[in-house]
């Protein structure tokens, strides 16, 4: 296989980069100079030697700890459980939560043979019984952030199972209609869901 | 171009592609198992609603090209969502189990027979109380084995068709492919004993009617004897991880 054919089939295997995109940014890199190219494969290769899951709580990090778990100015009191390290970017996007997180690396899928021992509930359960001898043994609240789904769900139902006998309040993000969304084009499960979550005014 | 194929459909398996799209396997109505791509089903809620998850059933429009595996998914009108199966774990395993089943043995056939088969299964599971969960996992995948054409023979010998009383114990040989009178018995590979009232579930399940199992022991016992049976039929050897965790895992409700 030549160099050019090479690069192509590695970059294909990229999100939403198909056969001729990836030859498309191949041919490219070929006309940009030896600098630049040099520069990118030196990027890349530092992103697999450098970044790795923070040892608290799963995001991605290059250092022991990740940033959010280092700021002392973050609620250590408040864990926010999400499926994935990219969730957190999405609730830091909004800018209301001051807590910390904790990266399940997944959901329960039996189907797909995803258990909880192929999440980090463990762990979890270690920050939550003070395992790691720090202040987060005094978590007060556990918000369960996995997605709306059926297996999103499940997933949260299993973790409170899990952290209900601590004696840790257990909450779930709410679930409904979006902000600035027309009631008449929801689904009829969204609006279910937004009535049955209703709140008093 | 081909018409688009409107069918009734059940989403059995979910699994995120690309940045923002979602490959699904359906079982539908009118053109069996299928997988569908459903492009920007995870960013965009206008195409297919939130209620395009697991379990869900509904209208499906599907492109189809011949010699194609992959179908596209143009819309879904969910007509049932089913969030009670993430109630409680002992109901998402069953429905696990009923989806793995029925992925494993169907094709992509017309089969109107089975797709009842499957949501009345999860119907039923759904609307379960939790230790009513296994029995009713039992009961929708013996009734969806019947639907496909492999069910057991349980009320005369599967090798020589000697009637066989109800009331008595049976061998169950799966290589026969059901009980076995006492002389097929002898010459059958294995088996296992069949109580009379496992035989009396077994018949019920069969014929899609109710039969409540409690007893943890006659709960693991069915589990066993189920995943034996598809253990036998199946083609291969890939594992069945969805029955795999309804049987054994503790998280997934288990009988102790």
């Amino acid at each position: 296989m030549s160099a050019i054919d090479d690069l192509a089939t590695e970059l294909s295997r990229l999100p939403g980069i198909g056969r001729k995109t990836a030859l498309r940014l191949t041919y490219h890199l070929l006309r940009q100079p030896t600098d630049q190219t040099r520069r990118l494969a030196s990027a890349l290769l530092t992103l697999g030697e450098r970044v790795h899951p923070c040892a608290r709580c799963f995001n991605l990090t290059e250092e022991e700890l990740c940033a959010i778990c280092r700021d002392p100015r973050r609620d250590q009191t408040t864990i926010c459980v999400v499926e994935q390290s990219s969730d957190i970017g999405a609730i830091e996007r909004a800018g209301e939560y001051r807590g910390v997180y904790h990266v399940l690396g997944g959901r329960l899928s039996p189907l797909d043979g995803i258990g909880p021992d192929d999440l980090t509930v463990a762990a979890l359960m270690d920050r939550l019984r003070g395992g790691q001898g720090d202040a987060e043994s005094t978590v007060r609240e556990v918000i369960l952030a996995t997605n709306p789904s059926l297996e999103g769900e499940a997933t949260a139902l299993y973790v409170q199972g899990q952290v209900a006998p601590l004696g840790i309040s257990v909450s779930r993000i709410a679930r409904g209609l979006p902000v600035g969304g027309d009631l008449e084009y929801a689904d009829g499960v969204t609006i279910a869901q937004a009535i049955a979550a209703r709140r008093a005014m | 171009m081909a018409p688009p194929l409107v069918t009734d459909a059940i989403v059995l398996h979910a699994f995120d592609y690309l940045e923002s799209s979602r490959i699904l396997k359906l079982v539908t109505r009118v053109g069996g198992v299928r997988s569908v791509l459903a492009r920007g089903a995870r960013a965009s809620k206008r195409r297919f609603g939130r209620a395009l998850d697991l379990f869900a059933e509904g209208t499906a429009e599907l492109q189809t090209k011949p010699g194609r595996d992959l179908d596209t998914l143009s819309s879904f009108d969910v007509t049932r969502a089913r969030p009670q199966l993430a109630g409680h774990l002992a109901r998402f395993a069953g429905a696990g189990t009923i989806a793995e089943l029925t992925l494993r043995f169907a094709r992509d056939a017309a089969d109107p027979g089975l797709y009842d088969a499957v949501a009345t299964a999860l119907d039923a599971l759904a609307s379960a109380a939790p230790e009513r969960a296994p029995d009713a996992t039992l009961a929708g995948a013996w009734r969806i084995l019947a639907e496909l054409g492999i069910a057991p023979v349980i009320d005369q010998c599967a090798e020589c068709h000697a009637s066989i009383d109800m009331d008595a114990v049976a061998v169950f040989s799966h290589p026969a492919g059901g009980v076995v009178c006492a002389r097929c018995g002898h010459l059958a590979r294995r088996g296992r004993s069949l109580p009379v009232s496992a035989r009396a579930a077994l018949r019920d399940w069969l014929a899609g009617d109710s039969h409540p199992v409690t007893d943890s022991g006659a709960i693991r016992a069915h589990q066993r004897l189920l995943r034996e049976f598809v253990r036998e039929h199946l083609a291969d050897d890939r594992p069945l991880h969805a029955f795999e965790a309804w049987e054994h895992a503790p998280w997934a409700g288990s009988v102790a």
